[in-house]
């Protein structure tokens, strides 16, 4: 148990805030007309760290580009995607990263949020990177349900935490 | 009577054609939270005799959040003697209690009630606690998108009460109703978007039924309706209403409706 605690502590502390988020894509599900778009982007241009949404009303995605430096929450952009009346069917943020580890069930701090690798590849992660937030609601829910069955992999994944979130690295 | 309605149920769900904001009734779906609406419901009715009912409608409405909506609406119309006059207000609620979303589809199903008060004479068995009946109404409905077509049904009980000041209900008539509705839209223009500035075109068509409780007499109204949503944000509607067929007295069933609306997004 001790061995653990120790274990979790050096990881934590050894992987914390060498990443920046930059950009964000969201994909909004449970939406067709342009009406419906116009509501999900004008709450996504809400949030104080949004600096631009470009928006594909087609695909009802958004691309969010954040202000250098500022702090963003994953959980932040499916509340606002949630008040426009819709929901999130696939949220990709770009990180920045300065030779982040990657490997399933290790983690790394960014802005107080911790981010649990998944179904992912061994790798050292430099610069711009494209990870999935795997999470309930940041998925389609038969996405959800597949991913649920690895359960015994990813033992934190069953949580629902606003300061934890699963990613994978595409 | 509900022969014929499942009848065109089974058809129109076959043959289905819109968006989802209805001209004549409400969809499960909510506004966004925090914004604001505002809406002006104009009627132009025909009575059997030619003479025309105006009616109108404003209505204020406020998303609080994702799950809640409310509206306050005022009613106004030429009916009684002296020209065109506030008549009475409602407040209605709704309350979203299933979300199923997918990819361009949504499943959705809500509650609501309205409760509104109404100072003209009674002149109708039809209740209609829109513009005619001091009284409430309580409903449930359900909506379902498919990229861009939308069905949406709902049931309703209503119950009339005495309008104000003293036009009490005739105790020999039915002070309570069940109605039923089922709407189609389909998106038609743009084929493609470029941007929130293109104009939006829905073609809706809509059946709207009643039943009397205590009297067995009924209607059904088709309604067809052409909307336009311009910049994303406002919206206007033209439509007919007609009645299919009644067997109870009515005083002008047919007619025009043009509705405008405007959305304020992120204002509380």
């Amino acid at each position: 148990m001790n061995f653990f605690l120790i274990a979790i502590i050096i990881i934590l502390g050894a992987t914390s805030a060498n990443a920046q988020i930059t950009k964000a894509e969201l994909t909004a599900t449970g939406l067709t007309c342009s009406m419906c778009s116009k509501a999900t982007y004008k709450q996504l241009i809400s949030i104080p760290e949004v600096e631009k949404v470009e928006t594909d009303l087609n695909r009802t995605a958004f691309i969010l580009h954040f202000k250098n430096g500022s702090a963003v929450n994953p959980g932040d952009l499916k509340k606002k995607v949630e008040d426009a009346g819709f929901s999130v069917g696939e949220l990709i943020m770009v990180f920045n990263f300065n030779n982040q580890k990657a490997a399933n069930n290790s983690s790394f701090t960014q802005d107080n949020i911790t981010y649990t690798f998944m179904d992912s590849k061994p790798a050292i992660l430099a610069g711009e990177v494209k990870v999935q937030i795997l999470d309930k609601g940041f998925v389609v829910e038969k996405e959800y349900k597949k991913l649920s069955r690895l359960g015994k992999q990813y033992p934190t994944y069953a949580g629902i935490n606003n300061n934890l979130f699963h990613i994978k690295t595409l | 009577m509900k022969k014929l309605f499942f009848v065109l149920l089974v058809f129109f769900s076959l043959k289905t054609s819109a968006q989802e904001l209805f001209v004549f009734t409400e969809p499960a779906s909510n506004m966004p939270a925090k914004s604001v609406g505002i809406r002006d419901m104009n009627a132009f009715m025909f009575e059997k005799d030619g003479k025309l009912n105006y009616h109108n409608m404003p209505e204020l409405m406020w998303g609080i959040n994702k799950k809640w909506m409310v509206h306050l609406q005022g009613f106004i119309s030429n009916r009684q003697e002296g020209g065109v006059k506030a008549e009475g207000a409602s407040f209605y609620a709704k309350y979203r209690f299933l979300s199923n979303d997918a990819i361009q589809s949504h499943f959705r199903m809500a509650v609501y009630g309205r409760y509104s008060l109404n100072r003209a004479d009674i002149h109708q068995q039809e209740i209609e606690t829109m513009g005619h009946n001091t009284g409430y109404e309580t409903g449930l409905i359900a909506t379902q998108l498919l990229h861009k077509v939308a069905i949406s049904s709902s049931i309703s009980y209503e119950r009339a009460l005495d309008n104000k000041p003293g036009y009490k209900f005739p105790e020999t008539e039915s002070n309570s109703a069940l109605n039923y509705t089922l709407s189609v839209g389909k998106l038609m223009l743009p084929k493609v978007y470029k941007n929130f500035k293109q104009t939006n075109m829905n073609l809706m068509l809509e059946l709207l039924g009643q039943g009397l409780n205590d009297n067995g007499k009924s209607y059904l109204d088709i309604a067809p309706s052409l909307q336009f949503i311009i910049n994303s944000q406002a919206r206007i509607d033209i439509g007919y209403r007609q009645e299919i067929y009644s067997t109870m007295n009515r005083t002008a069933p047919n007619g025009f409706v043009l509705k405008f609306e405007y959305t304020f997004f992120n204002v509380f």
